[in-house]
């Protein structure tokens, strides 16, 4: 029993643990890096310094803080995220922008390094643990002014160079919907939804049919094996089914409802003969003489 | 002194004035308000779907009472009003999953599991949400939102919110009051078609009676069915998942408390909740516009497509079934998944040709599987256009 509970929590420990992993700072990616910054996006300080933008893939919030993020492979832990700070937030599908410029004392989202434009830049985010690597990218080296390195669409595995530079924001800029225009385009009078969906719909029902199908046999045949089992009588193909022994069954209960000669209510009463019973015992029923 | 009071008082009482529904109301808010008043009467002369139409129609009234834009926070497009954050169930589209939940939890699929070639009734059906997306696509509309207008053709209420609120939020008021009253509209729409599209012989056939399920057979159902739907169409998680998962907690036997809460108390609750927002959220500014009457009119045609549908394809099927094995086709109108009434529309018209011939156990069949076509059709929707 204790065992079975242990088991039980276990699960429960691992779902959670799993669960919890989905939302975790492994959802995050570093998404787009300017490592020389001449004319472009400037910070809250109106400095220019290159900047490392980070992207969160998940479907739910994660908060970085606590991770650290490094250039260097040897030093993993060089620059922890500040806690208690809620901008560490990073919303569902959102970026946030790291600037550096190697002046953490300037807020949270300065880093205590700079990118170097003479050699490749190794930059790495680690776990809150400072041991698990979360992501990593080695910027090569003879990166262009105002030309960031980042991926293609945010959070796939494809690095591109983009002249356009996009600090948090998508790297890929979606204006109109690709499925809509798609089916706009090439499916206008709406057949082709029609027919791939309804085959969709008939496909699923029919697997639920035929799955349901051979459940409902083997189902039938268990049935019929367990009343074999209890009655000792052999179901042949072709017996009369259970219906219509519900209702000869019946119509016999009618039957023999009208055999009866009188009411149901009249009362018979037959005398039964006992010699002794304690009922009629006399010591119990008379009561003793009181004493003068 | 006394002078300057009562003009005091004067310009109080115009600025009052001025805050009042008298003041505001436009020709759009009355309509509005005879609309609502009009699914209130339905809903009690008539008893058409009364647990729909009366939360909608007053919910048409509390959402077209005329007010002042002053920043009250009482309307249910203000951020921050309490109709609004009522409104986000719909918006957010969690109210449908809750309302599968009870559904799942009081729905005895039996009928389909003893009969499972029910099921492909319920696939036919579907037409009608493609028919209707075909002739919204050549009306004008854009894809995602012909998908949108498509799914009234479900019969199903919560898909057609939860579907619209994915892709055309801003027809989701008028799509949710058109599916929902044409639900209500049921007996007044299929028996017609019904009679229409079947022969005097045809609507006296006698089906066999369902056999017995096994329990084992019913908690298989659930869980097979999630996985067999949802692999196929994961888009339909949230509804699938939760019809089935209620499913289980009735049939589990284990679970009696919560399924027993399903569907009574929160499904209840949310119907409540569901009903009003949505009837608030016609606010004549918003949904009396010339989409909306076109929104209807495909919501009755799909209506029609998708009886029709069920009915000719029992026809159909017939051809290939044995002489003992036949379906009747008055339950191919119960392939749209407004449960139970498309089904109790089979057994009234059967009754009526022969006063014997009970079809109402064999039409839940193609009406639960009704229920998990259309949500299979939204799920496909969802993936093909979001």
């Amino acid at each position: 029993m204790i065992r079975r509970k242990t088991e039980v929590l276990l699960l429960f420990v691992l779902l959670f643990i799993v669960g919890a992993q989905a939302q975790r700072v492994t959802s995050i990616r570093i998404n787009e890096v300017l490592v020389i910054n001449e004319d472009n996006f400037v910070d809250d300080y109106g400095k220019r310094s290159g900047w490392i933008e980070l992207f969160n893939t998940s479907a739910g919030t994660v908060n970085i803080q606590g991770c650290f993020i490094t250039n260097d492979a040897n030093n993993p832990t060089k620059y922890p995220v500040p806690k208690g700070d809620v901008l560490t937030k990073i919303p569902p599908h959102q970026h946030t922008l790291f600037w550096a410029d190697g002046v953490a004392s300037r807020g949270t989202f300065h880093l205590n390094f700079e990118l170097d434009p003479d050699r490749d830049n190794y930059i790495a985010l680690y776990d809150s643990d400072g041991k698990t690597l979360v992501d990593e990218i080695v910027i090569p080296a003879g990166q262009m002014a105002d030309v960031s390195y980042g991926r293609k669409v945010d959070g796939l595995d494809e690095w591109i160079s983009f002249e356009k530079v996009t600090p948090s924001t998508n790297n890929l800029t979606l204006d109109t919907n690709e499925k809509i225009d798609n089916f706009r385009m090439n499916d206008s009078l709406g057949i082709g939804m029609t027919v791939t969906a309804m085959a969709v719909v008939f496909l699923g029902l029919i697997l639920l049919f035929f799955g349901f199908k051979g459940i409902g046999r083997v189902a039938i045949s268990a049935s019929k094996r367990r009343t074999e089992k209890a009655t000792g009588i052999v179901i042949q193909e072709g017996d009369i089914s259970g219906e219509v022994l519900a209702a000869i069954s019946s119509a016999l209960y009618e039957l023999n409802e009208d055999v009866h000669d009188f009411e149901n209510t009249v009362l018979t009463i037959q005398k039964v003969k006992r010699n002794y019973s304690p009922w009629s015992s006399k010591i119990y029923g008379l009561r003793e003489i009181p004493r003068k | 002194m006394q002078e300057s009071f009562l003009s005091f008082l004067g310009e109080n009482l115009q600025l009052f004035l001025t805050y009042t529904g008298f003041y505001n109301a436009t020709p759009e808010h009355l309509i509005m308000l005879v609309v609502g008043l009009l699914f209130i009467f339905l809903a009690i002369r008539y008893e058409f779907e009364p647990m729909l139409l009366i939360p909608i129609g007053f919910g048409i009234l509390i959402g077209n009472i005329p007010f002042k834009d002053a920043g009250l926070q009482i309307g249910i497009y203000e951020e921050g009003s309490v109709l609004n954050i009522l409104y986000q169930g719909v918006v957010q589209g969690w109210y449908p999953p809750l309302i599968f939940l009870g559904i799942g939890a009081m729905t005895d699929f039996s009928a389909l599991i003893s009969n499972p070639k029910l099921m492909l009734i319920g696939a036919a059906a579907q037409f009608g949400i493609f028919g209707a997306y075909i002739i919204a696509l050549q009306m004008g509309f854009e894809p995602n939102q012909a998908g949108a207008i498509g799914i009234i053709g479900g019969a199903d209420g919560p898909t057609a919110i939860f579907l619209s609120s994915k892709l055309a939020p801003n027809l989701m008021g008028a799509i949710a009051v058109s599916a929902y009253s044409y639900m209500a509209l049921v007996p007044i729409i299929q028996p017609p078609f019904m009679r229409l599209l079947t022969t005097k012989k045809e609507r006296v056939i006698r089906m066999k009676p369902p056999r017995v399920v096994s329990s084992t057979e019913k908690i298989i159902f659930p869980i097979v069915g999630l996985l067999l739907t949802c692999f196929l169409v994961p888009s339909g998680l949230p509804l699938l998942g939760m019809l089935f998962f209620g499913n289980l907690l009735k049939e589990s036997g284990v679970t009696r408390r919560l399924a027993e809460t399903a569907r009574g108390p929160l499904i209840d609750t949310i119907t409540i909740l569901l009903g009003v927002t949505v009837g608030a959220s016609t606010q004549a500014t918003q949904f009396l516009t010339l989409n909306s009457v076109k929104i209807f009119g495909l919501g009755a045609l799909s209506f029609v497509i998708a009886t029709c549908a069920g009915i000719l394809f029992v026809k159909f099927f017939n051809l290939f079934l044995k002489k003992g094995n036949k379906i009747n086709p008055l339950i191919g109108n119960s392939g749209v998944s407004a449960v139970p009434d498309s089904a109790r529309i089979s057994q009234l018209v059967g009754l009526e040709y022969d006063a014997t011939n009970y079809l109402l156990m064999h039409a839940m069949g193609p009406n639960v599987a009704g229920v998990i076509g259309s949500a299979v059709a939204a799920g496909i929707l969802l993936g093909f256009l979001v």
